[in-house]
C-alpha cells in the first residue's frame, strides 16, 4: 500500500506541525521554571510529555481515519491529537489552562478531549485500550464501519487493562487498532528490564488477532501497517496490534534529567530524523517539489503559532468555574 | 577556612548557565563532617549532592534559592 | 558537638529504609523507578547503589502483579517495601490492596502475616490535575485491614516508616509530593527538620499536639498541617489562640487526643487535603459527636477540598484546595464571627 501526493502531503503536514508544536511547547513550559526549576511555576506549569520523534506514529495512522473514527491517546498526546484534528487553539488553550481551552482549564495536558473529532486521552497506563474497545463495540451495535484506535507505550504492554482489552475486542471481533508506540523507555527503565518479550506484536498471538512490528521509526511502514488494519477493521474482520519502534528525542517528562540515558542517544536519533526522511522521500520519489514541502512547513508553523498566540491572549477561568460540569 | 565551593565541572554551564542552592542539609553554624553531604544543588530539574570539602563549623553564605554557577562559593568550614 | 543535621522528608524516609534494610535482610524494595532513578518523589535514592539489584527491583508498569507479589512475599517471610508511583494510581490494583493485604491475616484467623509497606506520593497543588494530585487518605482508611500513616515532616518521615517496616500488619504510607523537601517541588519550611542519625520509631495512633492553645481545636494530617500552623499564627495576631494536632496516623486513630483537646477549647475545625464528603473530617467530627455532642459550644468546621475532580488550571486548583486562610475563616467561624 503505497500513499498519494496528496497522502504524503497531509502526513508531512501533520508530523511538521507536531514537531513544531513540540519545540514551541518545551520553550513555553520552561517560562518562568529558570533559573529555579519549580514545576508549579509558570504559564504552563504542572507536568509536560513531549512527543517529539514519535510523529510517525500519528500521522501514518490518523492519515486513514475519519472524524467517525474514535482515538483514545495517552499522557503524551499531542502528536496524536494534532493528527486527529484536534482544534488547535483550544487545545492549546486547555494546556494554558485558559478558559478557551477544550474543558476550560479543567483537563490540561494529559486530559485533552474533543468530541467533535472523537479523541480522548487519558493520563492513566493501559487505559486507553478500554474506552476505544467500546467505541469499537458501540460502532458495531450502531451498524457503522467506523474504527477506533487505541495509542499506548511499550510500558503500557505491560498493564493488566492492556491484555484484557485485546482479549475482549479479539473475542467479540471488534474494530480496535491497538497501536503501541515503543519509545524503548518507561520513564527509566528500558525495555528489555520490563518486558518478557522483546517485540510486542507477538503477543497478538495471545489474543487470536494479527500482530504487525514497525522498525526504524519508518512513517511508510506505518501507513501501509495501519492502512491494513483499518480497512480490515472497517470490513468487519475484527482488531489487530501494531508495535511501532519510534524515539521520543525528550524526556519522559520536562525536566526530567535523564540520568538513565545514555549521552548521545538522542543525537543519534536525531540523524534518523522521520520527518527529514519522509520529506526526502516526497521530493524524490513522489513528485513533490521543494517549493510544495517548504509551503507546507510554513503554513503548519503558522497555525501552531497562531494557536499559541490565541491561547496566551485567552481568559483565565474564574476560580468557581471548578465547581461546574462535574454531572451532566 | 575552607570554601565550600560548587565544582567547575557539575555540570555544563553552556547549555545552563545558573543553578540554585535547592537545600542546606545543615543549620548554619553546625559542626560537620568532611565529606557529609552539606548541600544540594539544582540545575533545570536534576540534583545535585555538595560535600563539606574539611570537618568544623559551617558557615551558609548563598542560602537556599540563591543563584549558583559552577565555582559559585556557597559556604565556608571553620575548621579552627 | 552541636549537629544541626537538617532532612528533607525524601531523605529522612530513605534514611529509614537504609537503615531497616541493613538490618534485615528481609526488607527489600520494588516499585516503578525505584532503582537507578531513585524514586519519581525520591523516596528510595541511593538505596541501589548500597543495597543492589536483587533487593532494590524496578518493576514493569504492572501494579497489581507487583503488589499482589508483594502480597505473596510478605506472606512467605520477607518484608516487602512497595511502592505505587502515585496514589491515584490505585485503580489499577485495588485488589491486591484491600482485599488480599488488608485480609489475609483476618482470612487465617491470624495465621497468615502480611508485613508490607505500601508507600505512595499523595497531593496536589502543582497542577498535575485530576490523575495525578489526589490524596484519598478516606479511601484506604476506611477499608478494614490496614494501617494508614501520612507524616507532615522530616522527623516523622522517619519514624513512622521504621514503626510501618517493623510492622507485621500491611501500612499504607502515604507521603505528601509537597513535604518531601525536592528541589523542584515548593515545599513548607517546616517540613524539613533536624532527624537523629540513629535509628527510631513512632508508634501509630499517637497524634502530636503541634502547638497548644485555649480557644479552639484545628485537627489536620500531611500538607494540612501546616495550612494550619500558618492560620494559627494569623489567628494569634487576632487574639485567637488555635490548637493544632497532626494525628500522623488515620488507621489507628488516636481519637482520644481530639477528645482531650475539644474539652479544653469547646470548637473544633478539621482540615484535610482529601476529598469533603465521607472522609476524615467527617470521621472526626463523628467521633466527637458520639462521644459527647456537648462538648462542643458551636457547629464544627471542615475545611477540605470539594467534592470535584481536580482541576488543572491555577485559579481553579487554588480556588479548591485547603489553605491557611480557609482554615483561619473556618475557625472564625465557630467562633460565630463572619468570614473576614
Amino acid at each position: 500500500m503505497e500513499p498519494t501526493k496528496n497522502q504524503l502531503l497531509w502526513m508531512y503536514d501533520a508530523m511538521a506541525k507536531a514537531r513544531y508544536y513540540e519545540d514551541t511547547m518545551a520553550k513555553a513550559y520552561m517560562e518562568g521554571k529558570s533559573p529555579k526549576f519549580d514545576i508549579g511555576a509558570g504559564p504552563v506549569p504542572g507536568e509536560m510529555h513531549l512527543s517529539a520523534g514519535q510523529e510517525p506514529c500519528a500521522a501514518g495512522v490518523c492519515v486513514h481515519l475519519r472524524f467517525d473514527d474514535t482515538v483514545t491517546a495517552t499522557h503524551r498526546p499531542h502528536h496524536v491529537a494534532i493528527a486527529k484534528g484536534v482544534d488547535l487553539n483550544k487545545m492549546t488553550a486547555e494546556i494554558y489552562g485558559k478558559r478557551s481551552g477544550l474543558a476550560g482549564g479543567r483537563g490540561g495536558h494529559m486530559h485533552l478531549f474533543d468530541p467533535a473529532v472523537n479523541f480522548a486521552c487519558s493520563g492513566i497506563i493501559g487505559e486507553s485500550a478500554g474506552p476505544a474497545t467500546g467505541a469499537g463495540l458501540a460502532a458495531k451495535l450502531q451498524g457503522t464501519d467506523a474504527v477506533a484506535v487505541a495509542y499506548l507505550g511499550e510500558g503500557a504492554a505491560n498493564q493488566g487493562a492492556f491484555h484484557e482489552a485485546l482479549n475482549l475486542a479479539s473475542l467479540w471481533q471488534l474494530p480496535v487498532i491497538f497501536v503501541i508506540e515503543d519509545n524503548a523507555w518507561g520513564i527509566s527503565v528500558p525495555k528489555s528490564k520490563s518486558t518478557a518479550v522483546p517485540d510486542n506484536s507477538v503477543r497478538a498471538q495471545g489474543y487470536n488477532m494479527p500482530g504487525v512490528h514497525v522498525a526504524d521509526n519508518d512513517t511508510l511502514k506505518v501507513f501501509e501497517a495501519a492502512g491494513e488494519a483499518v480497512e480490515r477493521a472497517r470490513r468487519g474482520d475484527g482488531p489487530t496490534l501494531i508495535e511501532v519502534q519510534t524515539y521520543r528525542y525528550y524526556g519522559h517528562f520536562q525536566g526530567d534529567p535523564e540520568v538513565y540515558r545514555p549521552k548521545d542517544e538522542v543525537a543519534h536519533l536525531k540523524a534518523r530524523d522521520p520527518i527529514d526522511r519522509l520529506r526526502k522521500h516526497m521530493i524524490d520519489q513522489a513528485g513533490v517539489t521543494e517549493a510544495e514541502a517548504d509551503e507546507a512547513l510554513s503554513q503548519a508553523q503558522a497555525e501552531v503559532d497562531a494557536a499559541f498566540e490565541f491561547a496566551r491572549q485567552s481568559d483565565d477561568p474564574a476560580p468557581e468555574d471548578a465547581l461546574e460540569h462535574v454531572f451532566a | 577556612m575552607a570554601d565550600i565551593r560548587v565544582p567547575n565541572d557539575l555540570w555544563n554551564a553552556d547549555e545552563t548557565p545558573e543553578g540554585v542552592v535547592a537545600n542546606w542539609l545543615y543549620r548554619d553554624g553546625s559542626e560537620v563532617g568532611a565529606g557529609d553531604t552539606v548541600a544540594e544543588i539544582m540545575v533545570e530539574k536534576a540534583t545535585m549532592e555538595i560535600a563539606a570539602p574539611a570537618a568544623g563549623r559551617l558557615t551558609i553564605t548563598v542560602p537556599k534559592d540563591g543563584v549558583v554557577r559552577p565555582g559559585t562559593v556557597i559556604g565556608r568550614i571553620d575548621e579552627s | 558537638m552541636p549537629n544541626n543535621r537538617v532532612l528533607t522528608g525524601s531523605r529522612a524516609m530513605v534514611e529509614a529504609i537504609a537503615q531497616e534494610m541493613r538490618a534485615d535482610p528481609k526488607v527489600f524494595v520494588m516499585g516503578e523507578d525505584v532503582g537507578p532513578y531513585g524514586g519519581i518523589f525520591s523516596s528510595t535514592t541511593g538505596l541501589l547503589d548500597e543495597f543492589g539489584e536483587e533487593r532494590v527491583r524496578d518493576t514493569p508498569i504492572s501494579e497489581t502483579a507487583f503488589i499482589g507479589a508483594g502480597v505473596g512475599a510478605a506472606m512467605a517471610g520477607m518484608r516487602p517495601i512497595v511502592e505505587l508511583m502515585f496514589v491515584d494510581f490505585f485503580g489499577v490494583c485495588m485488589d491486591a490492596i484491600y482485599n488480599l493485604a488488608a485480609k489475609n491475616t483476618y482470612f487465617s484467623g491470624g495465621n497468615c502475616k502480611v508485613p508490607m509497606v505500601l508507600m505512595t506520593a499523595t497531593g496536589g497543588g502543582y497542577n498535575d490535575a485530576g490523575q495525578h494530585s489526589q490524596t484519598l487518605h478516606a479511601t484506604f482508611a476506611h477499608l478494614p485491614g490496614m494501617k494508614v500513616v501520612a507524616p507532615s515532616n522530616a522527623y516523622d518521615a522517619k519514624g513512622l516508616m521504621t514503626s510501618a517496616i517493623r510492622d507485621d500488619s500491611p501500612v499504607l504510607y502515604m507521603f505528601h509530593k509537597g513535604l518531601q523537601g525536592l528541589a523542584w517541588m515548593a515545599a513548607p519550611e517546616e517540613a524539613s527538620t533536624e532527624v537523629p542519625e540513629d535509628a527510631y520509631s513512632i508508634p501509630f495512633g499517637e497524634a502530636k499536639v503541634v502547638r497548644e492553645g485555649r480557644d479552639v481545636t484545628i485537627v489536620a494530617i500531611s500538607m494540612t498541617v501546616h495550612h494550619a500552623r500558618a492560620a494559627a499564627e494569623a489567628l494569634a495576631a487576632e487574639g485567637v489562640d488555635a490548637e493544632v494536632i497532626d494525628l500522623r496516623s488515620l488507621v489507628p486513630l488516636d481519637r482520644e487526643a481530639v477528645l482531650k483537646s475539644v474539652r479544653k477549647t469547646g470548637r473544633l475545625v478539621v482540615a484535610d487535603e482529601d476529598y469533603r464528603n465521607f472522609g476524615l473530617t467527617a470521621e472526626v467530627i463523628a467521633s466527637v459527636v458520639e462521644t459527647d455532642p456537648g462538648l462542643l459550644r458551636s457547629p464544627p468546621r471542615r475545611v477540605a477540598f470539594p467534592d470535584i475532580p481536580i482541576p488543572y488550571s491555577r485559579p481553579m486548583e487554588q480556588f479548591a484546595l485547603p489553605d491557611a486562610d480557609k482554615i483561619r475563616a473556618a475557625v472564625q467561624q465557630t467562633l460565630g464571627k463572619a468570614a473576614a
